[in-house]
């Protein structure tokens, strides 16, 4: 049975609807602490596998030097159950595919990175961008 | 073309009769906006086994805080059009990543469509999740804030020492906002209600924890035995699943409180798309007083992913290393 | 009726009339009724295969904790492994208490999952059925629906279900290769597909049934079944074997700042 609450609203303004705090990100581990800000990195590299997991993605890519070194570096990614919701499938970063990484490195010296900014050669953005443009055709909801 | 959808939803007026003793006279009920006149009451269909159909994948992501912002004082609804321009200034809030901030050391959000705004987000007219006039969690009781104190002193200087000294979800145990109470979280805000005979099951994505609650009225576990998530007890109400919950450990730490919280929820199909969700939390050793909020869940397309987490945890591995590394740099100096 | 069950009736009607089949209760819309906890009570966690009991890794549990012995789950109890898989599978023995993923208290996949001693709870709904495990939080849901495609790989697979009959069968794909079938070092690759099937046999019974397929693994499909027992007790609930802080020393220990004991309990 349902009862008919009433409650007086204050009619107020939108002016006085100061910036609401967006939730803070559920920062659930200190990338201060994995990162040093002081080496920043900027890879580009080939996709030899991209592990679609959590509690972050991982993209691993072989990167080849002037002198034709080639160096595997690890880069982290967020969870991927957002994109899958999207329609995006392992296929969405084959292996081979070129990719360039802008982040910095691990605290530990090794050759892991953030992808602050992962994009193919090209320029164009791994997966989406902020307007959500990307999302794979007929995925749209 | 934009995922995304603002879904203004006319939820009903559910009368919420509390098993727990509130200070604030409201009863804890959300407001029918713009209802038509002389709209009927809707009546939840039922599942094969004659109950209320709670069932179905939803989300539970929020446009507004837990705790109301202190300048809205007591302001608890917004008009329909302040709630819509508060959830587009939600949907539009990008992540700050400017050198030297959070954002920067991170992987982009908005690639892999983990800001708030690019997932669904039930609407709501409320200005914080907690109802009443006051809108926040109450303050500790002199004993919980010394013991959280002792707690987060405990720790200061050992953040970092070994995989004890990280939260609970870090250490993918569990995640903070499962509960029960279930709170939104940042994203991957999901969980699916699956209905059997005398059970429902819910499964929260992260990390991958399913509730199982007999709504058989059968009674609680012995006391001595303590759970993360709680022993819950369901049982129907009219057309909503009451479901009480104790028996929680001393980790549980649910905004300061331990193992004497009790928590009672509500579930109740208000339209087609969406159940409403509502909690009171009570623990006589952490707040003086109960208090309650309210969160509308949205369905969405399924199925909720596997959220493994122990088992890609490279991160915990990374951040010990990374002070391991930090600690023999400063050494060195 | 849908057309597989229609056949399935006409062809039970041209069995031979000593073929009894247990007929279970049924749920509101009509299918066999697999709500309930289960339990495998066998060995098959230890090894799938014939084994003898044989001493543990820990001489300091000595009997708590040595392996069991057990008749075998595997039907003609061999496991067709391609040679190179074979010669996997005899590392994998050798290294097995540090290599096998439920050690770390990963999650076990399927079948795996099926027979962890531990139990495990059905909740049976039209078009989805969710199976939640007491070990490690394990769950599966599967889709009783139009079947959909795995995007990704797991741990747990992507499940697709359908009746025949009273037997629930589910299809399994997108395993990610991590898990093992036993504790004895039994493994396959991503390219595992798993048929099971739950046939009620009885009140308190299910014949569980899952045929492996994995063709980088194995030179052909092969089969296990054995009973699944309800938990009958009035008090049966699943509770919580949330294993994974029992693990984190042997993930982690090498990375304290201090050895074991050092470190402030949160």
């Amino acid at each position: 049975m349902k009862k008919r609450l009433h409650v007086a609203v204050a009619t107020v303004g939108l002016g006085a609807l100061l910036a609401l705090a967006a939730a803070p990100l559920f920062a659930h581990h200190s990338f201060a602490a994995e990162f040093d800000p002081s080496k920043p990195v900027k890879l580009k590299g080939t996709v030899t596998e991209m592990e679609w997991i959590n509690p972050h993605s991982w993209i691993h890519i072989d990167v080849k030097s002037a002198d034709g070194k080639v160096t595997s570096w690890m880069v982290e990614g967020g969870s991927p159950n957002a994109l899958l919701r999207r329609g995006f499938t392992k296929d969405a970063l084959p292996a081979g595919a070129e990719v360039i990484v802008e982040g910095y490195q691990a605290k530990d010296g090794s050759n892991r990175a953030n992808g602050r900014d992962i994009t193919f050669a090209d320029g164009k953005k791994l997966f989406l961008g902020s307007d959500n443009t990307g999302a794979p055709a007929g995925s749209e909801k | 073309m934009s995922h995304r959808f603002f879904q203004v939803v006319l939820v009903g007026v559910v009368s919420l009769t509390s098993a727990v003793a509130q200070t604030a006279s409201a009863p804890a009920s959300t407001k029918m906006l713009a209802a038509k006149e002389g709209a009927k009451t809707w009546t939840p269909p039922k599942t094969v086994e004659g109950v209320p159909d709670i069932s179905g994948v939803f989300t539970n992501a929020s446009a507004v805080p837990l705790e109301r912002p202190k300048e809205l004082g007591s302001k608890e609804f917004f008009t329909r059009e302040e709630a819509e321009a508060n959830a587009k200034k939600v949907e539009n809030t990008k992540e700050v990543v400017a050198p030297g901030t959070y954002g920067d050391v991170h992987y982009s959000m908005a690639q892999f469509g983990l800001e708030r705004g690019q997932s669904t987000l039930p609407s709501t007219v409320r200005t914080s999740l907690i109802v009443g006039p006051e809108g926040r969690v109450p303050a500790l009781l002199p004993d919980a804030a010394k013991r959280q104190a002792a707690k987060q002193a405990a720790n200061r200087g050992h953040e970092f020492d070994g995989p004890e000294n990280r939260g609970l979800s870090e250490r993918c145990i569990i995640w903070g906002n499962e509960g029960p109470p279930m709170l939104p979280v940042g994203y991957n805000s999901d969980l699916q209600i699956v209905q059997g005979k005398g059970y429902v099951a819910i499964l929260q994505e992260m990390i991958h924890d399913v509730r199982i609650i007999p709504t058989d009225g059968s009674p609680h576990l012995d006391p001595s035995v303590k759970l993360l998530l709680g022993d819950s007890r369901g049982h129907w109400e009219g057309n909503t699943l009451v479901v009480d919950t104790t028996n929680f450990t001393d980790r549980t730490n649910f905004r300061g409180s331990g193992e004497n919280l009790h928590v009672i929820e509500k579930f109740t199909r208000t339209d087609p798309d969406t159940v409403l969700y509502q909690f009171t939390a009570e623990d006589p050793t952490t707040w003086a007083h109960a208090w309650s909020g309210e969160v509308p869940m949205t369905k969405i397309d399924g199925p909720i992913f596997e959220y493994a987490c122990s088992e890609g945890n490279y991160g915990m591995r990374n951040n010990l290393s990374g002070a391991r590394a930090a600690e023999k740099q400063t050494a060195a100096k | 009726m849908n057309i597989p069950t229609a056949s399935f009736a006409l062809l039970a009607l041209s069995l031979p009339l000593a073929a009894q089949t247990y007929k279970a209760p049924r749920t509101a819309d009509g299918k066999a009724d697999l709500n309930g906890i289960w339990q495998a009570l066998n060995t098959a966690d230890w090894d799938i295969q014939a084994h003898s009991a044989a001493a543990g890794p820990a001489p300091m549990l000595a009997a708590d904790f040595a392996v069991p012995p057990g008749t075998g789950v595997v039907e003609g109890n061999e496991i067709p492994y391609l040679p190179d898989a074979l010669a996997k599978k005899k590392e994998n023995f050798a290294k097995r208490y540090s290599d096998d993923p439920e050690v770390k208290c990963y999650l076990p996949g399927v079948p795996r999952a099926t027979y962890m001693p531990y139990p495990f709870q059905i909740v049976q709904s039209p078009k989805t059925i969710l199976i939640s495990y007491e070990y490690a939080g394990a769950v599966r849901t599967i889709n009783m629906d139009k079947p959909t495609k795995a995007p990704v790989d797991s741990w747990m697979g992507w499940s697709n279900g359908h009746w025949e009959g009273d037997t629930l069968v589910v299809d399994v794909t997108g395993l990610n290769g991590k898990t093992w079938f036993d504790r004895a070092g039994n493994f396959h690759s991503d390219a595992l597909h798993v048929v099971e099937r739950y046939t009620p046999r009885s009140a308190d019974t299910l014949l569980y049934e899952a045929t492996i397929e994995d063709p980088k693994t194995f030179s052909k499909p092969w089969k296990i079944s054995m009973p699944l027992y309800r938990h009958v007790e009035k008090n049966a609930q699943l509770l919580e074997f949330k294993c994974v802080e029992f693990a984190e020393e042997l993930l982690y220990g090498n990375l304290r700042k201090q050895p074991r004991g050092g470190a402030a309990p949160k």
